[in-house]
């Protein structure tokens, strides 16, 4: 199923990796799932700051995830296959970089660039970092290789997004 | 200006190399526990600068309604998530297809609440990232 071959690095081919419809579903609900987050996390930030919801939904999000894992190991014992190589020690930092990311939104948020003009250039950031990534393989993931109809696709969701972001956009 | 344009940007980025370092981590251990060091190592990070810098716990905080701390376990949900595509679609499709998700359920959230004052925009944004979604699913 992962299309991973870090061992002889061989480059995916886009044409036979389609997206199934479930990955689809999931990363479209995923984002689903973002739109509630931000919004119960500033109603949080709208009583205390950024910084103390930001801190909270770390917080309650560790205990939810430790009370998932538990429920999860109570109903099976979880298999372990030992073929899975133990992770570098870097790879336990991505929380870091969530951390920063929510300082420096607070940032710009309350700056001239406001909510639209945050998410704008997110969305730029994000689809820079993702090509880049995707390109040379980023921090041990698979490399793929965008073919002509991923360009396409790329465009239309930026494209649509920006609509959405500059012209439906309550000002906040 | 510039250096609020910066931060924008780099945020944007930071969310891409925390969804690669996580999608990495769930590689050798599992999405869910991929996420739960997301969040416990965020949640060390974000309470040593808080005490760094004061106004962890402000005033008003104790007054949030109950719904108001539902966004962390959504959050667990939503990083997991994403270190279970990541490996699987890519980082670029993956980026795109969550905030395609993100974008069209605030247009739906948003017209749910209030009348939308810019339907025709909405409405085309919607359009295009649907039609951007069926390109990367259509078969050749």
């Amino acid at each position: 199923m992962i299309p991973a071959d870090k061992k002889t690095g061989v480059m995916i081919d886009p044409s036979r990796q389609r997206i199934n419809p479930l990955h689809l579903a999931a990363a479209f609900g995923t984002g689903g799932l973002l739109t509630l987050m931000v919004h119960f996390n500033g109603e949080l930030a709208r009583y205390g700051n950024a910084l103390f919801s930001s801190w909270t939904a770390h917080g309650t999000g560790t205990l939810a995830a430790l009370a998932l894992l538990a429920a999860l190991s109570l109903r099976r014992h979880v298999a372990d296959d030992g073929a899975k190589t133990p992770a570098p020690l870097w790879a336990y930092l991505g929380g870091i970089s969530g951390a920063v990311t929510v300082m420096l939104t607070a940032v710009t948020v309350n700056s001239p660039l406001a909510l639209s003009g945050t998410l704008a250039l997110g969305l730029a950031g994000q689809v820079v970092f993702g090509l880049a990534a995707d390109r040379w393989g980023l921090f041990g993931l698979p490399r793929r290789r965008p073919d002509l109809r991923d360009i396409g696709a790329l465009a239309l969701i930026v494209c649509g997004s920006l609509i959405i972001i500059v012209f439906a956009m309550e000002p906040a | 200006m510039t250096l609020n344009i910066l931060f924008a940007c780099l945020a944007g980025l930071l969310v891409g190399v925390s969804r690669q370092v996580n999608g990495r981590l769930s590689l050798s251990t599992s999405p869910l526990i991929a996420s739960f060091w997301n969040h416990l190592v965020g949640f060390v990070a974000l309470t040593a600068f808080g005490f760094a810098v004061g106004g962890l716990i402000p005033p008003g905080a104790a007054d949030a309604p109950w719904h108001a701390y539902v966004g962390g376990p959504i959050g667990v949900i939503f990083v997991a998530a994403g270190s279970w595509l990541i490996p699987r679609i890519g980082a670029i499709n993956t980026a795109l297809l969550v905030i395609g998700g993100q974008m069209v359920s605030g247009v739906v959230l948003d017209a749910l609440r209030t009348p939308s004052p810019a339907f025709l925009a909405s409405a085309l944004g919607v359009a295009l990232i649907l039609s951007g979604m069926a390109l990367t699913h259509r078969r050749r």
